[in-house]
């Protein structure tokens, strides 16, 4: 089944991830970094008044080399934050992703002209940073 | 702020107003024949709200009549259903209730007397019970309200007062941006700074109305509960005293609302359940009066309200079945559980504590109940802290700003000599070893620090520890907001305010920063001695976050600080203050501005020689001229405005 995805670069390498969970394609100003949490939090924004979670896309998905501009404000539930990407390259309608994928940050692969594309599991980025800290 | 009558009346009429609502709903559900047992309880939990918080407030003929409701609701409960012809003398006491509620007097004797009879035949005993109890505390209805005139109230969805918030707090930022711009072009004329602090005190105003439409403090609703508990007391043959703490914790106005009926509830639990009659309490050891604690403050992100009370605590079997049932909470919130042995007027039925837990976990917060037999109860209401204002320190560390709640501060000290105490640097203050602490632990986080960089000495129940930062901001009210459910999990923060140039301050936790440092010895030492009284300065100035920004300056550095909104006023103080020692003024005042001010100072014998420093926007060279023809000793442009720059000029001018 085809769906519509927000596509972005991050690292050199593309992902997409589901429109439904995209608020919005953000200007964030400065980022305050916060003491004590996790590597892949960048910080806090304000994001027109509200002080919502910064989070590194890359440092997630363990790729280095980017050039984090823009954050894209996505939603999971009660979950919301901006997460930090090099750059946002198109919305549009994607085929499935079915091809697998090992790792606990996608849910699938799928080839866009020739280019892999990979569908981010919006849940589980946002998820993870709590549960993980809560173990620790 | 305290509260008046009224705005208390008001709240509680809100409150059962909402209640009534529902209590018609569900009636009108059990008539359709739709309703089944939920709805009675629901009925039950109603009528008992209304009937404590009326109470509490002296409304007697309310109190009775849901009473009256409750009593004939509880007698259907226990035969499993109510009569069809039950429903409509019921719907009609809900009516007289709202009546009553009101103020409109007289309203309630026919209705009791009527809901006692209905159904008499089926059980006759338990209508004489019910008929007698709403006799034998006929008290004068002289207490209930007269029909008043009070303000007529608009209910707002609060998502679009926070909607405001925001969309003012923005127009703040771009306002202070537009003064920037206006200020670096060095073109400004005193019309334009005129009309853009015109601009500011405006918008100040609206910021502070807007955030007052969310936010109160508890104590709004805690002044009637001292009396009316000890009333509750008397009636139970127990005595009892009230000590609240806390009641400037600020809450959202929403969650204020809503608790006020479950604090009251609570109240008549720990009187009903938990205090003892004096007798039992002099026996066991205790005193005879009954202590119950009223606490609030911050917990991490919530607001906790705490009620504890030293009485005879739960059974221990019962502790034991909470272990099964999950929680103490859980196991006291099941309806139709009691700890109460008779059932009496004051708490009643069991269906408190159930009200309490869903009106709070209503609210998004939460229940903890812990007691100990024999020695007491402590119930904790925890609230989400969706909004709340709250008086941080603000100060810089690597570039950032952090804030740190006012409660938590005892003061600021140089980082001098540090020695070793537990492997861990430390000063020594007032011959006492505090350890220093960093923003996010480690000193190296967040740059070099420099040579005698300032600490915060952070307090809490008898611990403190010294935070080291770069540099102070000042004392600011704030919002402080969530960090959101992603960063819920990191420890350390109550949250952070959006600062009035667009920053982000995180305003830290100051039990977690002491938390960490729990081990910290302390060599406890008695109270430091007095030096030399500290300098008495005056400050006028007619914008608010001026003001407040000089006064906290001012204040951390030791003065003592008074203020005044014009000159005219700041002339009436002077005369008022003794021991003034200096007068920080502002130039554009209404009323009169800071130079007519000065040549009055001047032209008075009896202060013409106090010192005087001009802080202003107006930096040309005749209003310089100006000052210094009028006699100031010393003239500070707010675009260069330096806080040790300041402090100096004042030490130098102060010093005694």
């Amino acid at each position: 089944m085809s769906w519509v995805g927000v596509l972005v670069r991050v690292a050199g390498e593309h992902y997409a991830l589901p429109v439904e969970q995209v608020l919005e394609v953000a200007d964030m100003g400065e980022i305050a970094p916060v003491p004590g949490s996790p590597p892949e939090i960048v910080g806090v924004g304000n994001l027109r008044g509200q002080v919502i979670p910064v989070i590194d896309l890359a440092t997630t998905l363990g790729l280095s080399g980017g050039e984090p501009s823009r954050v894209v404000v996505a939603e999971a539930g009660e979950l919301r934050a901006g997460l930090l990407v090099d750059e946002v390259l198109d919305v549009g309608e994607l085929p499935p992703a079915s091809e697998p994928v090992a790792s606990a940050y996608l849910l699938g692969a799928c080839l866009v002209d020739g280019a892999l594309v990979a569908a981010l599991d919006v849940d589980a980025v946002l998820g993870s940073i709590g549960s993980r800290e809560a173990s620790s | 702020m305290s509260a008046s009558d009224e705005e208390i009346h008001e709240l509680v009429r809100q409150e059962a107003g909402d209640c009534l609502q529902r209590m018609e709903a569900n009636l009108l559900a059990l008539e359709s024949g739709e309703g089944g047992s939920d709805e009675v309880d629901a009925i039950l939990r109603d009528a008992h709200s209304i009937k404590g918080s009326a109470a509490m407030i002296g409304w007697q003929e309310s109190a009775t009549l849901a009473n009256a409701i409750e009593d004939r609701m509880e007698r259907a409960r226990e035969t499993g259903s109510v009569p069809r012809e039950l429903v409509d003398p019921l719907l009609r006491g809900v009516d007289a209730l709202q009546r009553a509620v009101n103020g409109e007097e007289g309203v309630a004797a026919p209705l009791v007397a009527e809901l006692a009879g209905v159904g008499a035949d089926a059980d006759a005993e338990a209508a004489g019970t019910s008929g007698a109890s709403g006799e034998g505390r006929g008290q004068p209805a002289a207490r209930d309200p007269a029909p008043s005139e009070h303000a007529p109230t608009i209910r707002i969805d609060a998502t679009k007062v926070d909607r405001m918030i925001d969309a003012v707090g923005e127009t703040v930022l771009y306002q202070r941006r537009l003064e920037h711009a206006v200020e670096s072009t060095g073109q400004a004329g005193r019309q334009v700074s005129d009309e853009l602090e015109m601009g500011e005190r405006l918008l100040g105003d609206l910021q502070d109305s807007v955030v007052q439409m969310r936010t109160l403090p508890l104590r709004m609703i805690t002044s009637p509960f001292p009396r009316a508990l000890r009333d509750l007391a008397a009636e139970e043959g127990k005595e009892a005293e009230l000590v609240i703490s806390g009641a400037d914790t600020q809450l959202d106005r929403v969650i204020l609302e809503g608790i006020s009926e479950t604090i009251v509830h609570l109240l008549r639990n720990s009187i009903a359940h938990g205090i003892e009659p004096p007798e039992e309490r002099e026996s066991a050891g205790k005193p005879r009066t009954g202590r119950i604690a009223l606490r609030a403050h911050q917990r991490g992100g919530m607001v906790a309200i705490e009620v504890a009370d030293d009485g005879r605590g739960v059974s221990a079997e019962l502790l034991a079945r909470a272990d099964e049932a999950g929680s103490l909470a859980d196991l006291l919130a099941e309806t139709g559980f009691s700890t109460a042995e008779a059932l009496t007027e004051v708490a009643g039925r069991g269906v408190g504590l159930d009200a309490v837990k869903r009106s709070v976990e209503g609210l998004g917060g939460g229940l903890e109940v812990t007691s100990e037999p024999g020695s007491g109860t402590e119930v904790t209401l925890l609230l989400p802290l969706t909004l709340a204002l709250m008086r941080v320190l603000l100060f810089e560390r690597g570039g950032q700003p952090f804030g740190l709640p006012m409660t938590s501060i005892g003061r600021v000290v140089a980082v001098g000599e540090t020695t070793s105490l537990g492997n861990r640097p430390s000063i020594e203050i007032d011959g006492e070893v505090v350890h220093l602490s960093y923003v996010g632990g480690q000193r190296g986080a967040g740059g070099e620090l420099a040579e005698r960089p300032p600490a915060i000495v952070v307090e809490s129940l008898g611990r403190r520890l010294a935070l080291v930062c770069d540099e102070l901001i000042g004392e600011e009210e704030v919002v402080i907001k969530s960090l959101g459910a992603v960063l819920s999990e990191i420890p350390g923060y109550l949250g952070a305010a959006i600062l009035g140039d667009g920053r982000i301050a995180l305003v830290l936790d100051p039990n977690h920063l002491l938390k960490a440092r729990r081990e910290a010895m302390a060599v406890e030492q008695p109270d430091q001695k007095n030096e030399r009284p500290p300098g008495q300065v005056l400050v006028v100035d007619d914008q608010f976050s001026a003001r407040e920004l000089q006064r906290s300056i001012l204040e951390v550095a030791g003065y003592k600080v008074e203020v005044a909104r014009d000159g005219r006023e700041a002339l009436r103080r002077i005369g008022e203050i003794p021991d003034l020692d200096l007068v920080l003024t502002d130039v554009q005042m209404p009323e009169m501005d800071g130079f007519e001010l000065l040549e009055a100072i001047r032209g008075d014998e009896a202060h013409a020689s106090l010192p005087v420093v001009i802080v202003t926007t107006l930096g040309d060279e005749a209003s310089r001229k100006r000052g210094a023809e009028a006699g100031a000793d010393a003239y500070i442009v707010k675009n260069e405005f330096d806080q040790e720059a300041l402090l100096e000029t004042i030490e130098r001018l102060a010093g005694k």
